[in-house]
């Protein structure tokens, strides 16, 4: 029973990591028409900042996530254009080659990692680390829970901007109908492009959170691609508000799969249940609209 | 394979409808269409936009599952059917949007559409279908670079290959130069002799009046009236279905 | 027709048949290591021949062949193990009888999703194949699993080249030449309007999906026993998949003759990064921002660059349909 709720508690403060790397990646897909196969690798390059930043300068990532956002945010918005450029482009295809050419910029991002800083995991250290509370049977943590209410603080702004400010309008009316929202004079070009960096800097926000807890290496990217896939196929591409429970899940399921069948077999789950999710109902089991 | 009663209502008629109806949702898009289409008929559909006159062309085709209803082709039930099923056994339709293969030229979009018939024929067959249409000289070109006509006159191409017996038209005219819409007319008119018979939407009256033999007014779902042209000019429903319900 | 060759036709025929020579007599004039790059480029064009059947010509981008490829790996792999002791060729078979069936089994309702479903469906169904042959016993797990080493360069070279020359004769008679090419190019334009025509879509795309698989795993299958040792990284890993997308889209998407350009063009950069840099890493980056800047300035990949190549046959492609 202590396992079970030890379990339960890891997998919701893991999920609501996840739900943190989602969002922005759902918002993304919402205005920009673009599944990013790149999400991964924001996700390790907000890790590899944040350790070199407690390496090189000793900035705790808790501090240093708030530059990671700024820094990754201002390279998401020199990178949106780019991929609203092929989107929009008259290709035969545009959906699928932006999705090939965020499929070239994940490779390029593991690759150049694996090039600089090879396969070694690089743990990131927090002063968090190591102290826990105890609560009846469980411990919690100090680290993740930190980390997990420094997610729903991210989250929670980025729900604040979409749907209290005007630029969140803009947004909004562009993921209804980008033509529509054109002839009202939005900028569609400039709001696709603050969106990328937005997406950009929450992610690798979230890497920085994942980093502490676990630690960094280039292949991470891939994992956590694919979970950014779960959680978003699971709550039906382009709903952010699928998101909170489907982050919930996937967070449950790991650690489940984790706790009584194995860590070694979870990957193989998380896959298993993707796939099947995909064929039984393709268009997500939690669909609903931005 | 109909026993018992259904052994009677088995139709002869090249395209029958039986209590056709679709609902999106809380909307009914269309509500209850019954329709017998003779041999060799071309049968015009007017309506106001919205009345429902596509999704019953979707409903024929295979392209949408019906809720309710029957739909017979030349003697044969293909209610349920997938869209390829029934294709096969012999309807061929147009796209309101023309639908063409982008990425090949326009030969091998009329290739393309044989390629479950008389396939040893077709490239014969396609050189008769680029002369008659007369787009024999842009054969090589890609369908995408075709004129918004000349597209509009391939997809009808491609139906001709496919020698059906019943052949839908979404607006197969609309918005098109007088020169092309000639040459449309023409090339239904031969199709129509050479056995075909035709359901129609169309928006332009002057085209109505020139090929359709009957015609049905759509308005929210229903068959609000059928008739002639001449009977269904002084029609009042029909008026009140354009031009709005009064009181 | 062949009496009344034009000109360049008749070069081309030439150049084409010369080539072959080459590629014929090419064993005796070089050195083994160069051989080996050689028999590289052959299964890579192979491969990039076989992923565009389904990614250029029915417009489903795979992310998943990766898992045919070592399907075919681990099927020759295992029943080579001294205990079952069946010869090599007699795997080959089988290897493409299982990734076909695994193909047809599973190709029904992952090609009813669509574009980026599509994409995000074979990728999951590749990486759960690769962590079972990491979990399974019978793959040797992450140790992996050693073949009877058999070193003879020549014979691989002749296998991959006639294995290779097969595919694309095959692919390019049935694409370019027969009915199921028109269906396939019909429902990767438009599914709807393909239906409309008659066109049984769902069992045209499995068909495909199956050929593909096949034919990937026929080369993973020679490659095994090439290597003589494989591990679910090196038969399964993500890698695979990625180059022959890069491959594809380099050479040109639904061409007949682009995917061996890209392969032949990739392959060689790969090698000569491995031999001058000895750092294979580097190469990842290399290969990322060669998709990306393909992507922006030359969606139509290098064949688009050789005359005739505009419409998408490529010069030797249009030349050799006037045959």
């Amino acid at each position: 029973m202590d396992v079970l709720l030890q379990a339960l508690l890891n997998g919701i403060l893991i999920g609501g990591i996840l739900i943190c790397l989602t969002v922005g990646f759902q918002l993304t897909f919402g205005v920009l028409h673009v599944i990013d196969f790149a999400v991964g690798g924001w996700v390790m390059l907000g890790g590899y900042a944040a350790y070199w930043a407690s390496r090189l300068l000793g900035v705790d990532p808790f501090i240093s996530v708030f530059f990671v956002f700024v820094l990754f945010a201002g390279v998401g918005c020199a990178l949106g254009p780019l991929i609203y450029h092929v989107r929009t482009s008259r290709y035969a295809r545009p959906d699928l080659m932006a999705l090939a050419f965020t499929f070239g910029i994940f490779i390029m991002m593991r690759g150049g990692a694996l090039w600089l800083w090879s396969f070694d995991s690089r743990s990131v250290d927090s002063v968090l680390s190591g102290a826990s509370l105890s609560i009846g049977p469980v411990t919690v943590p100090l680290l993740r829970l930190s980390a997990f209410g420094m997610a729903l603080l991210l989250g929670l702004g980025l729900f604040v901007l979409l749907y209290r400010t005007r630029f969140g309008m803009a947004v909004r009316a562009v993921a209804q109908n980008r033509d529509h929202a054109g002839l009202m004079g939005v900028d569609v070009k400039r709001v696709s492009a603050y969106v990328y960096g937005i997406y950009t800097g929450i992610t690798a926000s979230a890497g920085v959170l994942l980093a502490t807890i676990y630690s960094v290496n280039p292949e991470v990217g891939v994992r956590y691609t694919l979970f950014a896939f779960f959680v978003a196929v699971l709550a039906g591409l382009g709903s952010v508000g699928g998101v909170l429970v489907a982050g919930l899940v996937l967070g449950l399921v790991e650690s489940l799969v984790g706790t009584y069948v194995g860590t070694r077999y979870s990957l193989l789950v998380v896959f298993a249940t993707l796939y099947l999710v995909l064929l039984i109902s393709p268009k997500g089991i939690l669909q609903r609209g931005i | 394979m109909y026993a018992g009663a259904d052994s009677q209502t088995v139709r002869h008629s090249p395209l029958v409808l039986e209590g056709l109806v679709k609902h999106f949702g809380g909307v009914t898009a269309v509500a209850g269409v019954d329709l017998e289409v003779e041999s060799c008929e071309v049968v015009g559909v007017i309506g106001p936009n919205g009345s429902g006159k596509s999704t019953l062309f979707n409903l024929i085709s295979g392209m949408l599952p019906m809720d309710e209803g029957r739909v017979w082709l030349v003697g044969k039930e293909v209610t349920g059917r997938s869209a390829w099923r029934i294709a096969r056994a012999g309807l061929a339709r147009t796209f309101q949007i023309p639908s063409l293969f982008d990425n090949i030229s326009v030969r091998d979009n009329l290739l393309a559409a044989a390629v479950e018939g008389d396939w040893k024929g077709a490239p014969r067959r396609a050189g008769e279908v680029l002369e008659m249409l007369e787009i024999s000289h842009v054969a090589d070109n890609l369908a995408s670079e075709l004129s918004g006509g000349q597209q509009k006159l391939l997809e009808f191409g491609r139906v001709c290959m496919r020698d059906p017996s019943v052949i839908l038209l979404d607006e197969a005219t609309a918005g098109v130069h007088p020169n092309i819409r000639r040459i449309m007319l023409e090339a239904i008119r031969r199709v129509r002799e050479a056995g075909a018979t035709f359901l129609v939407i169309e928006h332009d009256m002057e085209m109505v009046r020139e090929i359709c033999d009957r015609i049905i007014v759509m308005d929210a779902g229903q068959v609000v009236a059928k008739g002639s042209f001449d009977e269904i000019a002084d029609n009042v429903e029909v008026q009140r279905a354009y031009l709005g319900r009064q009181r | 027709m062949v009496s009344k060759l034009s000109r360049p036709q008749l070069a081309s025929l030439l150049a084409l048949f010369a080539g072959m020579v080459v590629l014929a007599v090419l064993p005796a004039y070089i050195d083994p290591y160069s051989l080996r790059i050689v028999t590289g480029v052959l299964m890579w064009a192979g491969l990039a021949c076989a992923w565009n059947i389904v990614g250029g010509y029915a417009g489903y981008i795979s992310f998943g062949h990766s898992a045919f490829f070592g399907i075919g790996a681990y099927v020759t792999g295992i029943l080579m193990q001294r205990d079952l002791g069946i010869p090599f060729l007699a795997t080959l078979p089988l290897g493409i009888l299982v990734a076909v069936g695994v193909a047809a089994a599973i190709g029904g309702p992952t090609m009813r999703l669509r574009g980026a479903y599509f994409a995000i469906a074979t990728w999951a169904f590749a990486e759960m194949l690769m962590q079972m042959a990491i979990v399974l016993d019978i793959t040797g797990g992450t140790a992996g699993l050693s073949l009877p080493a058999y070193l003879n360069e020549f014979f691989f070279y002749y296998t991959m080249l006639i294995v290779a020359l097969g595919v694309y004769l095959g692919t390019w008679y049935l694409l370019e030449r027969t009915r199921f090419g028109y269906r396939l190019k019909a429902l990767r334009d438009h599914e709807p309007a393909a239906e409309a025509m008659g066109i049984h879509t769902t069992r045209v795309k499995v068909q495909a999906f199956a050929l593909s698989a096949g034919i990937t795993s026929l080369f993973g299958s020679i490659y095994a026993y090439w290597v003589t040792f494989i591990d679910p990284r090196s038969v399964m890993g993500p890698e695979i998949t990625d180059q022959m997308v890069v491959m594809v889209l380099l050479g040109g998407l639904g061409t007949v003759w682009g995917p061996a350009l890209g392969a032949t063009v990739l392959w060689l950069i790969n090698r000569y990064i491995w031999s001058e840099l000895g750092d294979t890493a580097i190469y990842l980056p290399i290969l990322g921002l060669i998709i990306a800047l393909i992507v922006l300035f030359l969606p139509n990949g290098l064949i688009s660059l050789l005359p005739g190549g505009r419409r998408g046959h490529g010069l030797l492609g249009r030349l050799l349909r006037k045959l």
